[in-house]
This record gives structure tokens, sequence and C-alpha cells, in this order.
């Protein structure tokens, strides 16, 4: 099933021309890694990709609908992991993670809020104000929240950023269970070697466009 | 309910985080006990005068106070890119001002609730017998100033300069409901009888119904840019 259809994405800003014509298709169980160098506009093409950017041209198709028309469905069927850590800081953990559920309109019991913090490390700061945890912890709650809203899509804008080598793996292990449960994954990165551990597909972002390159070249391509 | 649930959490997220940090509580507070500590020294001296002008300047202090805690509403979602979750959550705007709009009216009122007292205390007011219609229009105007307040509190939030561009736009438009609440505090304190003043509440009704349905629709378009 196709999960996420981008087709001819144009993105001017102010003048510029940060995409052109970029088209994407993801089935279910991809996990595609966006390369590219800083400023090519990855994270652009992953917020036009999100509904939180509107692009200048071109359509965005999540699970088959278009996200113009049927914004609220298309925002049901995806999870985003921004630069952002989407966290209140004022906010407790837990509160944090009931705050962001019931914005989808999920209200999961105590049990499974306390399963998911558990299952990123962070159980034991369930009570503690989300100010007071490190960004990679930061990211962990992030995670929590997207192991709990189970999209049909999840857009990883860097996530291995701020991670220690646990943490990365842990991010892994949870995109794997994820394409597993047929949910397809696109992920922005320059870690290379971390991102080729579960990612099925990849794509360099350069010069305004995606070119798809196989996993094996990856190591060796030049951008 | 959906629906009811959302605007119930939108409310409990934002009381909650007020109550711990108490940027707005404490900014529209002390900005408003300023307001009457001046006043209470220029007018001390002429009772007459000071009746006349109390209307006036409790909405003064009101109306001020609310654009400092107001422009800051929507500027604690911008930490940490909250505003973008809230954008692509998958629940409709309206219901997201709605939420805003009560957290802050909620605000606004217990702001309110302290400063009357101050206003009675500095000024020797005797409002005691009218303050059941007094209170009916702090209400009604508050409802208005808060309405008004959270549409251009998001409609502002990611401009450059809206610190200027806030006020700009809310003052003018909030003309309607200082012109109303006054006329009908005027009413009130006087101990004139209510029909003498229903227009002004009828006014600040209006006016109040307006803009919460037309901002409920109109969020979608603000919060998606």
């Amino acid at each position: 099933m196709i999960t996420l259809r981008g087709y001819k994405l144009t993105h001017i800003y102010r003048y510029h021309k940060v995409l052109s014509d970029v088209s994407l298709e993801l089935q279910s169980g991809d996990c595609f890694a966006l390369f590219g160098p800083n400023g090519a506009g990855k994270t652009t093409l992953i917020k036009i990709l999100s509904t939180l950017l509107r692009p200048t041209g071109g359509s965005v198709e999540i699970m088959g609908k278009d996200s113009r028309d049927h914004r609220i469905e298309a925002r049901r069927d995806l999870f985003l992991m921004g630069h952002g850590t989407f966290h209140y800081d004022d906010l407790t953990v837990l509160e944090n993670m009931e705050f962001a559920m019931a914005l989808r309109g999920l209200s999961p019991p105590y049990s499974m809020l306390r399963n998911a913090l558990d299952r990123v490390g962070i159980g034991p700061f369930t009570l503690q104000k989300s100010r007071y945890l490190s960004t990679g912890m930061q990211k962990r709650l992030a995670l929590a929240k997207a192991l709990l809203a189970q999209p049909n899509l999840l857009l990883l804008d860097e996530p291995y950023v701020a991670l220690d080598e646990k943490g990365m793996q842990m991010m892994n292990d949870c995109i794997r269970e994820f394409l597993d449960k047929g949910a397809s994954v696109l992920m922005s990165s320059h870690d290379r070697a971390k991102a080729a551990e579960v990612s099925t597909r990849a794509g360099i972002l350069q010069n305004k466009g995606l070119k798809e390159v196989p996993l094996k070249e990856l190591a060796n391509a030049l951008f | 309910m959906p629906f009811f649930n959302l605007i119930k959490w939108i409310v409990w997220k934002d009381i909650l985080c007020e109550m711990r940090n108490r940027e707005n509580i404490a900014s529209i507070f002390f900005f408003a006990l300023n307001l009457i500590f001046i006043f209470s020294f220029s007018f001390a001296m002429d009772r007459n005068m000071t009746e006349a002008m109390m209307p006036g300047l409790i909405w003064v202090a009101f109306g001020f106070a609310s654009i400092l805690g107001l422009g800051k509403s929507f500027l604690a979602e911008t930490y940490n890119d909250c505003l973008a979750y809230l954008q692509i959550s998958p629940a409709h705007k309206g219901t997201i001002y709605l939420g805003k709009f009560l957290g802050n009216l909620l605000i606004m009122v217990a702001v309110e609730l302290v400063l009357i007292p101050l206003f009675i205390i500095f000024f020797n007011l005797d409002i005691l017998n009218k303050l059941p219609s007094f209170s009916l229009i702090l209400i009604i105007a508050t409802i208005g100033i808060c309405a008004v307040g959270t549409l251009f509190s998001a409609l502002t939030v990611q401009t450059r300069a809206r610190e200027v561009l806030f006020p700009l736009l809310l003052l003018p438009l909030e003309a309607p409901i200082f012109i109303g609440a006054v006329e009908a505090t005027r009413g009130a304190f006087h101990g004139d009888p209510i029909a003498l003043y229903r227009h002004w509440i009828e006014l600040l009704v209006v006016f109040d119904l307006v803009f919460i349905i037309a901002s409920y629709w109109l969020f979608e378009f603000i919060l998606d840019g």
C-alpha cells in the first residue's frame, strides 16, 4: 500500500527555489533515508510532507488522501519528530505525553504511557518537568510519543542528533518495530552508517532535486 | 465527547503551565497594580472626579493589562516548536482556539477578582451593593477582550514585529468593548436600573458572539497559514 506520495514538489522561499519537482513514493514497510548537504532542503521537504508547510507547487498524498483536501485525516496518519521537541517545559514528562495524545484524540491509560516511557529509558523521570531533561532525553520523550501514536507514516528530521550510542540503537529498534507493523518511515540524517542499518531505500537531496541511490552505494556517494 | 475533551485538555495545559511559571498572571497583575497606585495618587484629592472617572480608570487598567497577558498567550507555544505540533495535530483548529480562549479568560478573571478589591480599597469606593451588575459587565467585557486577544495573539505570534503589531491591531478592534464596558459600568456605579444601560450590555454580548464564532472558523486559516 502506498503510504506517502509527493508529486512534483516545488518550493520557493523568498525568490529562492529550494525544491524543484521533487517526487517521492513510499510503500508500507519502506524506510527512506534522506541525505544531502546543509541547506539542501531536507527539513523543508519534511515540513511539506508533514503538512506543516504548503508547497509552492505539487501535491502530497498520505494514505491515498490529498493532504490539502483531507488535512485532518492526513494528519491523523502521520507523526513528525522535528528539530523542535514539541514539549512544554512546565509540564512533566507524563503530562506532556498525555497532552500530546489528547491532541490526537487518544487517551491511553497510565500503564501504556509508562510502558512507552520505560521502553525509551525515561520511565524514572515520569514526574520530572521536561525542562530538566537533557536534549537526548527530550528526544527519547518524543520517540515515546511516536510509539503511542502508532502512525502509518513517521517523519523523522535528524533522529540521531543528541542521542548516545544506546539511544541511537533504541531509535533504530523502534523504527524496525514501526516497519514491522506496516508503517513507513522517512528520515533525514547525516549519519549514513546508522541510517543504513534500518533503511530500505535512500536518496540524496541536492541541487533542488532528489536522486535515489542504491543502499550499497550510499557509503561512497559524494555530496 | 472529543470536542469538549480537547477544549478541557488545552485549558488544563494552559492553566497548569501558568500556575507553574506565573508569567502572565504576574505581568498582568503588577502592571494593573501599578496603574491603580498611580491613579489613586492622581485622583485621591477630588472625590467627585474620582467617581466620574472610575469606570474609565478600571477599564484602562484591565484593557492595558490584558495586552500584556494576551500577547504572550501564543508566544508560549513557540518555545520548543510546540506551535508546529498544534498545527499538524489532527485536532480541529477552532477547538484549539476555544481552549486557548477559555484558558486566557480564566486567567484574566482571576486577576480581575484580585484587582477589584484593590480598586475599592485604594479609591474608597462604595460599590458593594452594585457588585452583581458590575460582575455581569466585567465577565461579558472580559470575554470580548479575551476573544479578540486570543485571535490576534495567534495572528501575530509568527511575525517579527509582534510586540508592535499586537496592540496596534488589538486596540482599535477592542474599542467597542471599552466604550460599552465603560458606559455600562458608569450606569451600574450610578445605581441606575439595568434597563437604562442594557443596550451597552447587548452591544458587548453581540461583540462577544461575533468574535467567538468568527474566530472559531477563521482559526483554521490562521494556524495553517
